[in-house]
């Protein structure tokens, strides 16, 4: 092997030798390995050995046997399978000494990668519009690339100069740089890379990157070159971006929002200045790491919070809570954290990202809220007062068990009722025309005494108060409705109404007898002091003696009398209820119509009687018997004797009593003159002997210890009605 | 001691009028004893009386709890006569009652003079005549 053939192998240029032939005499290594090829390829035809090539070079190949001496290209071919190749070659040809052509030197590179990345170059360079320039300083002139030219919005014929170019730069602040950067440049050789704004030919201000490389020789300058990057977009997103920062930095900070960042492998953390005045400590105490964050949170909440942050990082579950921390100065705080975990392509936590913002004034409110909302529920629930919410419509929305225990319904029968269906009647205007003011606003509240029907149909008397409820707008949304229920008070109210007037009467019956004691004794005491003054008289006669003596007789009965009628009397007082027996009327009306046949028949009385067998009554058998005999005997001794004498019993009942009524056609009574009279003691209104007038005063007592009342009806010379009310039985 | 022309005693006891008549005829009180046993039976003899033109009794003792017509209802029947027709008449109220309110509501009438507490003794009824003397 000669030096030459060593030297053409170890070329580190990818060359082959050729005979006239166009077969491979010699090739590089470099040339088998650019084309994949091995050392048998000696000998072989150049064309069929290799690849398809361009057309072009199959035509230097032939331009070169013709005797051209060199020939060089760059040409593209497309292969079959639609890859794109490159290829560059240079050839030249080899001569004998009389000039006759014998073989090629071919140097032939596959250069498509490095075509490829120029290509991608400008394409690159179009995209992220990058132009050049180039300004000459000893020749003056200055040289912009198209895309310098596109930026610039001037035409691709334009040739500028310097000043010029700089009086594209925007007026002020933009301008000024970039004459101060040049000047430098140009002085020094200090090179630049700013971003300033332009204004272009179409007068559109642009954003623009402009670096520039100034070349020195010695201390001058010959000239700059540099790139010229249309940054408008980015700049703008920038300058926004910026603004958001700002903002966002602003919001942060006014709305008292940290933001931090936890480096997960490194246990760094990071905090923004808003974190430190959250958690009121000084950046210059805070160690950075997760255990100083996790000193600042109470114990209580620690675990709890610490367990998120595990959580988060293993991704079960994103980091969004709330705890306390204390500050340096004991003051407990709310924090309300929120953060994201940053993951690599494997799905390692790298980092997370959060806020925390101060809840405090918010937690407290909610704790307050809560708190007022259960001790609310739990007072509404569980009062002793009845209380619902009623809707406008008087609907109940909810009531407490109060209210259903009070009213006998079940909750959920309420719930289907309006307050207007178990209102009393006669009480519902009133309170309807009190929540009307409400609903007109003319009042806030209305307290009222009414009654309720419960389920059973029974009053229930309430206190209730009303009370509007009202929306954000100020409309009524519903009402709170506090009911009272106030019947056992109305009741004993009324028992002692009850009390009140019977010790009134009590005390009126007992005036009446202190009264008719008084004088009904006293009467007989003065005949008889009177009497017996007589009979110590010396100077009255013997006859006046003995008459006197009569008198006292007399006097003496009397006193007698009255002491009995008087006995009768506290007799029928001293009763009681306790001994009231169920007794059939028509059986005592019997027997004292037998009593009194004799007297019946002898005034020639006819009776007329109506008294049903199965009715029974509540008394005492003797005293009905005394009413009944003393009714028909007054009615007998008043007839009128020049009329057929008349007596009638009729018996009637209502709900409470069985009311008898005795009737005569006799003389009558003056009730207007002896109507309050009627049944006091020793009242007498006619000149009959046998009027004693005890026996009413003595009817009325047993009538009213039985617990039933006595009426009359009179008309002079009509007759008589006396009505009894005995209570039923 | 002279005799006065008419008295007239109005009560339903027959005891007391018993009594009343003899100590008026004991102490000589008048010519004449009028008795009536109930507040009618004076007021329309009183009337009579009047239509015959005879003198009405310069004193009438009055009980006051009588049937048919009280003492109240003789009262008020009497002060409707004329005036100048019983201007010469007085009235003693005799009752048993020692209720305050008799007494009171007796004392609004001008025509009676004074109110009586059973029983009335020869010293009270002496007093009385001297009164109208």
């Amino acid at each position: 092997m000669t030096i030459n053939q060593v030297l053409l192998q170890k070329s580190p240029i990818p060359v082959a030798f050729l005979d006239d032939d166009l077969s491979f005499v010699e090739f590089s290594d470099q040339w088998l390995k650019q084309f994949d090829q091995q050392k048998s390829i000696k000998g072989k035809s150049f064309f069929e050995a290799m690849p398809e090539l361009p057309e072009e070079l199959k035509l230097d190949i032939n331009y070169c046997l013709e005797g051209v001496d060199h020939r060089s290209d760059t040409m593209r071919v497309a292969s079959r399978n639609g890859d794109a190749v490159w290829y560059q070659w240079k050839i030249s040809s080899l001569k004998t000494s009389d000039n006759v052509v014998n073989g090629l030197i071919l140097i032939l590179e596959d250069i498509t990668e490095r075509k490829l990345e120029e290509e991608l170059l400008i394409k690159s360079q179009q995209v992220a519009r990058i132009g050049g320039w180039e300004v000459d300083l000893v020749k003056n002139t200055i040289f912009w690339s198209s895309i310098t030219r596109e930026i610039h919005e001037v035409p691709e014929e334009y040739v500028p100069n310097l000043e010029e170019g700089i009086s594209f730069y925007k007026e002020g602040y933009s301008r000024e740089t970039i004459s101060q950067l040049v000047q430098e440049g140009i002085n020094k050789g200090t090179p630049w890379d700013t971003e300033l704004q332009i204004v272009t030919a179409n007068g559109r201000e642009v954003w623009v990157r402009a670096i520039g490389e100034p070349e020195m020789v010695g201390d001058k300058c010959v000239r700059i070159i540099g790139t010229f990057q249309d940054i408008d977009k980015q700049k703008k997103a920038e300058i926004e971006y910026k603004k958001i920062s700002e903002r966002l930095a602003v919001a942060t900070k006014t709305a008292g929002i940290g933001i931090w960042e936890y480096h997960i492998p490194e246990n760094d953390i990071f905090w923004d200045h808003n974190m430190y005045l959250l958690y009121g400590i000084r950046e210059s105490d805070f160690k950075g790491v997760y255990e100083a964050w996790e000193a600042c949170v109470v114990p209580e909440d620690m675990d709890r919070a610490s367990q998120e942050v595990k959580d988060a990082i293993a991704g079960k579950k994103d980091f969004n809570t709330t705890f306390r921390v204390k500050l340096p100065t004991g003051e407990i705080r709310w924090i309300k954290a929120e953060a994201t975990v940053i993951r690599d392509e494997n799905g390692n936590a790298l980092k997370m990202i959060g806020v925390n913002a101060d809840v405090t004034e918010l937690k407290t409110a909610q704790l307050q809220l809560v708190k007022s909302e259960e001790s609310l529920q739990g007072a509404f629930e569980n009062s002793s007062v009845g209380m619902a919410l009623v809707a406008l419509d008087g609907k109940f929305i909810k009531v407490n068990q109060s209210l259903s225990n009070s009213l006998g319904y079940s909750t959920e029968e309420l719930l289907q009722l309006t307050f207007q269906d178990i209102t009393h009647p006669d009480d519902l205007e009133i309170d309807l025309s009190l929540l009307r003011e409400v609903i007109k606003g003319k009042r806030t509240t209305y307290q009222i005494e009414k009654r309720y029907f419960d389920k059973k149909g029974q009053l229930v008397y309430i206190f209730l108060t009303v009370t509007a409820v009202k929306k954000i707008n100020g409309e009524i949304s519903h009402f709170i409705s506090q009911i009272v229920d106030i019947s056992s008070r109305i009741e004993a109210e009324n028992k002692l109404k009850g009390l009140l007037q019977l010790t009134t009467n009590q005390n009126n019956s007992l005036l009446n007898f202190a009264h008719i004691v008084s004088h009904n004794l006293r009467s007989h005491a003065a005949n008889l002091s009177m009497i017996t003054g007589f009979l110590l008289d010396e100077e009255i006669g013997p006859r006046e003696q003995k008459e006197s003596l009569g008198m006292l007789d007399r006097a003496s009965s009397g006193l007698n009398e009255t002491i009995a009628h008087l006995n009768e009397v506290v007799q029928v007082k001293l009763e009681t209820e306790k001994k009231l027996k169920v007794i059939s009327l028509k059986q005592i009306v019997d027997k004292v119509l037998q009593d009194v046949s004799a007297l019946v028949n002898e005034n020639q009385i006819k009776v007329e009687l109506s008294v049903p067998g199965q009715t029974t009554i509540k008394g005492v058998a003797a005293y009905v018997e005394s009413v009944i005999l003393n009714l028909i005997t007054n009615a007998i001794k008043y007839t009128d004797p020049e009329k057929q004498g008349l007596v009638s019993i009729k018996v009637d009942e209502d709900d409470k009593y069985i009311l008898m009524r005795v009737s005569d056609n006799g003389l009558g009574i003056d009730l207007d003159r002896y109507g309050e009279k009627m049944f006091g003691m020793y009242k007498t209104f006619h000149r009959n002997k046998d009027a004693r007038g005890i026996g009413l005063f003595i009817t009325k007592n047993q009538i009213e210890s039985m617990g039933g009342t006595i009426e009359v009806e009179s008309k002079v010379n009509l007759g008589t009605t006396f009505t009894v009310k005995f209570l039923k039985s | 001691m002279g005799k006065l022309e008419k008295a007239c005693i109005i009560d339903d006891d027959p005891i007391h009028q018993y009594g009343m008549k003899l100590l008026m005829r004991k102490l000589e009180f008048s010519k004449e004893i009028l008795v009536f046993h109930d507040g009618q039976e004076a007021i329309d003899s009183l009337l009579d009386m009047l239509h015959a033109e005879a003198t009405l009794p310069m004193v009438i003792f009055l009980d006051l709890n009588m049937p048919i017509k009280d003492g109240w209802g003789f009262l008020d029947d009497f002060v409707k006569i004329p005036h100048h027709n019983r201007e010469k008449v007085t009235i003693y109220v005799v009752s048993s009652s020692i209720n305050p309110s008799d007494q009171e509501r007796a004392k609004k009438y001008e025509v009676v003079s004074n109110y009586i507490v059973k029983p009335i003794n020869e010293n009270g009824l002496r007093q009385i005549l001297r009164e109208l003397k």
